[in-house]
């Protein structure tokens, strides 16, 4: 498959954090889950993917082409950050005009299709639309010029089941187009088990993995067990380990391979909250 | 370009009339005193001020990060806020002139004569030219130090203009070159030129302050 987005060798290096030679890449049609703990360097990945840092080694492509080199390329791109990035006594209609005028490929009659069908009111301000209205309106706008890559950067946060419910829909209903793809941060993990289809772990800076959601969902695994139990455990099977008040919880990576193994244990499935949890919390494995 | 224009005129649309009421309180506050030729530059320059404002909206609602996702290039965003400046001096100086014609006939400071009416709209082109270069001093100002140092920085970029013309005033005395009623009106008559030289300067200086920036 072609990759719309290719990261390779990311670098950024701050004071007190460096995003350590990051790369993936979404192919076409598939939605990439980003995730990790606050402050692993998901949003740096982002604002480094669209040169807003200057990042200090790597190379971005989308559809091969540098940011840099073509202004159409982000006609194809569309952004959700995680807050509305339009002053606040602004309308819906005057967003809409102030992104008309930006985008050639602004599509005025989608714009009001969005607006009607999210019940967003046409001529109230900004700052009295609810923080799930005001999201919406910026998936209108990433929308409305008809993008083939969307970008959200914490999107869903602070958002009700419901409202989050809803946008991932309408993610759902963009990803129809094959040619489509998402590429999404989050820490909400159980919006990414719904809808994506490629899960990227980012801890300290660094990719811990780049897997599919469904090789994570139904072959990674987690082994409760007591302490005698644990230092029978072959290491090369443990990906991350954490001790709880009563038993050691194990991450491996074959579920299926470890109940064969490890009879006495119970092995139940990960959820990608586990694995997080473990990698975050716990210790990694050799 | 033109979104960038749309964006802050829409934004700042929200404070005209608070605008419009202060120029009002000062037509009556200066023009009996001060005459009507100050007022037109009180309003231009209160205008051209408004520059800044654009920008603590932009901070406000990070929007510079997200232009720069937009089809829209830094030196776009930054002549952006130029041609902006120059609407902001234009209107300042269109409504100075209403004002203080109006003013200034109700308060019987003006005659209405050929000469009286040439005079203010020279002055009206003046004061555009006064803040034009004031106003373009703050957006280099503003792009390096933040928003939200806007009031030192508006005094700064009202001062070294101010600085650089009593340098060269200096110079001149210095090099025994009297400056004469009509070597004032001539220098004038030259202001718009080396205003729009000016601008260009410092949109070249706002571009390179900007592009090395991460937003």
């Amino acid at each position: 498959m072609d990759a719309i987005l290719d990261v390779q060798n990311l670098t950024k290096h701050y004071k007190d954090f460096t995003l350590d030679h990051v790369s993936f890449s979404i192919p076409q049609g598939t939605i990439m889950g980003l995730i990790g703990e606050n402050g692993a360097g998901k949003s740096t990945t982002i604002n480094a993917i669209f040169d807003l840092i200057h990042k200090d080694e790597g190379i971005v492509t989308f559809w091969g082409q540098e940011l840099s080199s073509s202004k159409q390329l982000k006609e194809d791109i569309g952004v959700v950050f995680d807050g509305i990035n339009f002053y606040e006594t602004l309308t819906p209609v005057k967003v809409g005009k102030i992104a008309g005028a930006a985008y050639q490929q602004w599509d005025r009659q989608l714009f009001q299709d969005y607006l009607r069908r999210f019940r967003l009111p046409l001529d109230k301000e900004i700052k009295s639309l609810s923080k799930g209205m005001k999201m919406k309106l910026c998936i209108a706008v990433a929308l409305s010029h008809k993008p083939k890559l969307l970008i959200m950067d914490e999107a869903t946060s602070g958002l009700d089941p419901v409202m989050r419910d809803d946008i991932l829909d309408v993610f759902l209903d963009f990803v129809q187009d094959e040619n489509h793809s998402i590429l999404m941060s989050s820490h909400i993990t159980t919006d990414l088990e719904k809808i994506a289809d490629f899960i990227t772990f980012i801890h300290q800076g660094k990719v811990l993995f780049c897997k599919t959601k469904d090789e994570l969902r139904y072959k990674y695994g987690i082994i409760h067990c007591g302490t005698a139990m644990f230092d029978q455990i072959d290491k090369d099977d443990i990906l991350a380990f954490r001790k709880d008040d009563y038993q050691w919880n194990i991450l491996v990576s074959d579920k299926d391979s470890a109940r064969r193994k490890y009879k006495n244990a119970v092995v139940d499935s990960a959820s990608i909250d586990d694995i997080l949890l473990l990698y975050v919390k716990g210790e990694q494995g050799k | 370009m033109k979104s960038l224009i749309l964006k802050d005129l829409f934004n700042i649309g929200h404070n005209v009339k608070s605008m419009m009421f202060i120029l009002v309180v000062l037509a009556f506050a200066f023009i009996p005193f001060s005459g009507a030729e100050g007022y037109i530059f009180i309003c231009t320059i209160l205008c051209s001020m408004m520059i800044v404002t654009t920008f603590a909206f932009d901070d406000h609602s990070k929007w510079t990060r997200y232009a720069m996702i937009m089809p829209i290039s830094k030196k776009e965003l930054v002549g952006g806020k130029f041609v902006i400046l120059v609407i902001f001096c234009a209107i300042g100086s269109l409504v100075g002139l209403i004002g203080s014609f109006i003013g200034g006939l109700i308060m019987k400071k003006i005659v209405l004569d050929p000469a009286g009416v040439g005079r203010l709209l020279f002055l009206t082109l003046v004061a555009w030219v006064f803040s034009l270069i004031f106003g373009s001093m703050s957006i280099p100002l503003v792009f390096k130090f933040g928003a939200e140092k806007a009031r030192v920085l508006l005094l700064v970029s009202f001062l070294i203009p101010a600085g650089i013309c009593c340098g060269i005033y200096q110079i001149l005395s210095m090099l025994g070159i009297v400056m004469t009623d009509r070597t004032v009106f001539i220098l004038l008559c030259c202001s718009p030129v080396l205003a729009v030289i000016w601008a260009y300067v410092m949109y070249r200086i706002s571009c390179h302050v900007f592009e090395k920036q991460e937003v």
